[in-house]
């Protein structure tokens, strides 16, 4: 295991580290300035009426004429740059193994070593969760440090933040083995990312159009981002242990058909 | 370091009935074929005959479609993690890590493995020439293979398993492999290895076993297949007339007359065309080394079968019953 884990860390250590260099960079910029882009809500509405609901459709409640701190938290937890970070990061990682070995003919070489599947499957697993955690961490670190530099920032408090990041944990952990999934049963790293790209904006979409057109809310409970609603956590002051256990319980389900499927088939790069 | 510990007397590799097939495409077919410790196997066949196949299954990449194949007396697919601690293997097509130095790879392969490998590695890397420093990206194909066949062979395996490993490798390096492999048969140490190349089969294994579409058709000594091979005879008589008149026996075949000089070629022993000889009218008689290629080319080329009743006894020149077309790039080799 340790031998393995070397191998990922020699080849993730730069990309996860831009990653999470991007996420603190974007959760900074965020902390800055959304408190002053919304601190005039009334206004920009006035000038631009199309963006409320854009702003009620990502944060799945309607946020009045005013923003309250706490729904400019939650607008910052589900701003599209904030997923974009971690499922790029996600899709790049979580396709990895088997998809792009086998992809570039690697996995011969890794597999003729004297390593089971499942080993290389929780290797790859550990260094997923490790690099998304510190990326996060980075993420939650922009956000606090910012803050506190900013006058006009908004102010987290801490068991806010540790709600919503158990939640954005918990939708992290879902794409991630959904990924994992997709790249077991793939050849091809190309097509792999296609797919869990597909994946992941019919869920952003759905979402999104679930809070104007009623046929999709009937379907909404598909989205993954269904079972994330920072906005909610903060108003009911709950943690929203349903919708962790959702996401968490894909997750499960994913990780391990996808460790089946790569313990049982075979690989064929020629 | 950790060992599988097994009887010395177990086979290295025994395969029993092996099959695999990619749905409607037929991979290995039925394979029996058992390597004992010490041996080195030449594995032959043409392109998309399943030497490759068939060495992924043993490798614990492709399932089995049927039949059983074990190393070392262990399941090649169930323990393959287990097996594959006693294996050395270089793929076909040498692909590695772009970032991967020799160095890194001694370090990581060496965690895997549970033991360290930098000294024996080095000792390798010089014997092959391999710069331990350069990456994998600044390499060339020669050298990569090279970084794969140190890989392979530097935790001493008992079991080494190289598909085509002298593609790419200048012909100082293929006798560096060629000592390499020789020094671990001396030591009981079993080699399988496939190849296109006759000479380089020729000076080094022990036996070969040659694969056509999907089903080996010969798994013999080189010796006996020397004992096969059609050797070319010269034969001089005494008068054009009498070369004329000759009655041929049943085990040479007249190719060519020129005057009293006749070629034959020879299917059966010199001693009983020595025999035959001395009651004719010739004055000279030459006969050639027997000739290999000859034999694989035969195999190849769909000129030799296996008997219906075992797999080791090769009828040449008799029509292949379950040989059948089979259509193009439909094998994953």
């Amino acid at each position: 295991m340790k031998g393995l884990l070397t191998k990922i860390f020699l080849e993730v250590r730069w990309p996860s580290l831009l990653f999470a260099g991007g996420f603190a960079a974007i959760t900074s910029i965020l902390t800055a300035v959304l408190p002053k882009v919304l601190g005039n809500f009334p206004g920009v509405l006035e000038r631009l009426p199309f963006v409320k609901p854009f702003i009620t459709a990502l944060l799945g409640i309607d946020p009045g004429s005013d923003f309250s701190t706490s729904l400019i938290q939650a607008l910052l937890w589900v701003h599209p740059s904030i997923f974009a970070v971690l499922w790029a990061h996600e899709v790049m990682y979580c396709t990895r193994v088997p998809a792009g070995e086998i992809d570039r003919g690697t996995i011969d070489f890794l597999l003729g070593l004297s390593v089971s599947r499942w080993k290389v499957y929780a290797a790859e697993t550990i260094g997923w969760l490790v690099s998304g955690l510190a990326i996060l961490a980075c993420g939650v670190s922009g956000h606090v440090f910012t803050a506190w530099q900013v006058e006009e920032g908004i102010q987290p408090t801490l068991t806010t933040t540790v709600v919503i990041l158990c939640n954005l944990l918990s939708v992290y952990i879902a794409v991630g083995s959904i990924a994992l999934l997709v790249s077991c049963l793939s050849d091809h790293r190309n097509r792999a990312i296609g797919m869990v790209f597909a994946i992941l904006l019919f869920s952003f979409l759905l979402d999104f159009l679930a809070q104007f057109w009623s046929p999709a809310q009937h379907i909404a409970w598909l989205s993954i981002l269904e079972y994330y609603r920072p906005a909610v956590v903060i108003q009911s002051g709950r943690f929203p242990t349903g919708d962790v256990i959702t996401l968490l319980s894909i997750g499960v389900v994913a990780w391990s058909a996808g460790g089946l499927i790569f313990q049982r088939r075979s690989i064929c790069t020629v | 370091m950790p060992h599988i510990h097994y009887p010395l007397t177990m086979a290295a590799i025994q395969t029993d009935q092996l099959t695999k097939s990619y749905g409607k495409r037929r991979g290995i077919q039925d394979i029996c074929l058992t390597v004992n410790p010490g041996e080195i196997l030449g594995f032959l066949g043409p392109n998309g005959s399943g030497k490759s196949t068939f060495i992924r299954v043993l490798m614990g990449f492709l399932r089995p479609t049927s039949g059983t194949a074990k190393i070392l007396g262990r399941d090649c697919w169930r323990d393959s993690s287990t097996v594959r601690l006693e294996i050395g293997y270089v793929p076909g097509d040498v692909r590695l890590y772009p970032w991967l130095t020799l160095q890194r790879a001694l370090q990581f392969v060496g965690k895997i493995r549970g033991t360290d490998l930098r000294q024996p590695g080095h000792d390798l890397a010089d014997r092959f020439r391999v710069e331990p420093d350069l990456p994998v990206r600044k390499m060339s194909r020669g050298n990569r293979q090279k970084v794969a066949l140190v890989l392979a062979l530097v935790h001493r395996p008992q079991l080494v398993i190289m598909d085509e490993p002298a593609s790419g490798l200048d012909p100082l390096m293929q006798d560096t492999l060629a000592d390499c492999l020789r020094e671990m048969s001396s030591d009981g140490r079993t080699v399988l290895f496939s190849s296109h190349t006759l000479s380089e089969v020729e000076s080094l294994c022990n036996r070969v076993a040659i694969v056509r579409d999907g089903i080996i058709v010969a798994s013999e000594s080189l010796a006996v297949l020397r004992s096969r091979a059609p050797r070319t005879v010269t034969v001089t008589f005494d008068s054009p007339q009498a070369a004329a008149a000759t009655r041929w026996p049943d085990f040479v075949s007249l190719v060519q007359t020129v005057d009293s000089v006749c070629r034959l070629q020879l299917n059966g022993a010199a001693t009983q065309l020595i025999r035959w000889a001395v009651t004719q009218p010739v004055v000279d008689m030459e006969i050639s080394a027997p000739s290999l290629e000859g034999v694989f080319r035969g195999y190849y080329g769909g000129n030799a079968t296996i008997d219906g009743q075992n797999r080791n006894q090769i009828t040449p020149s008799e029509p292949d019953p379950r040989a059948s077309p089979r259509p193009e790039g439909a094998i994953a080799e």
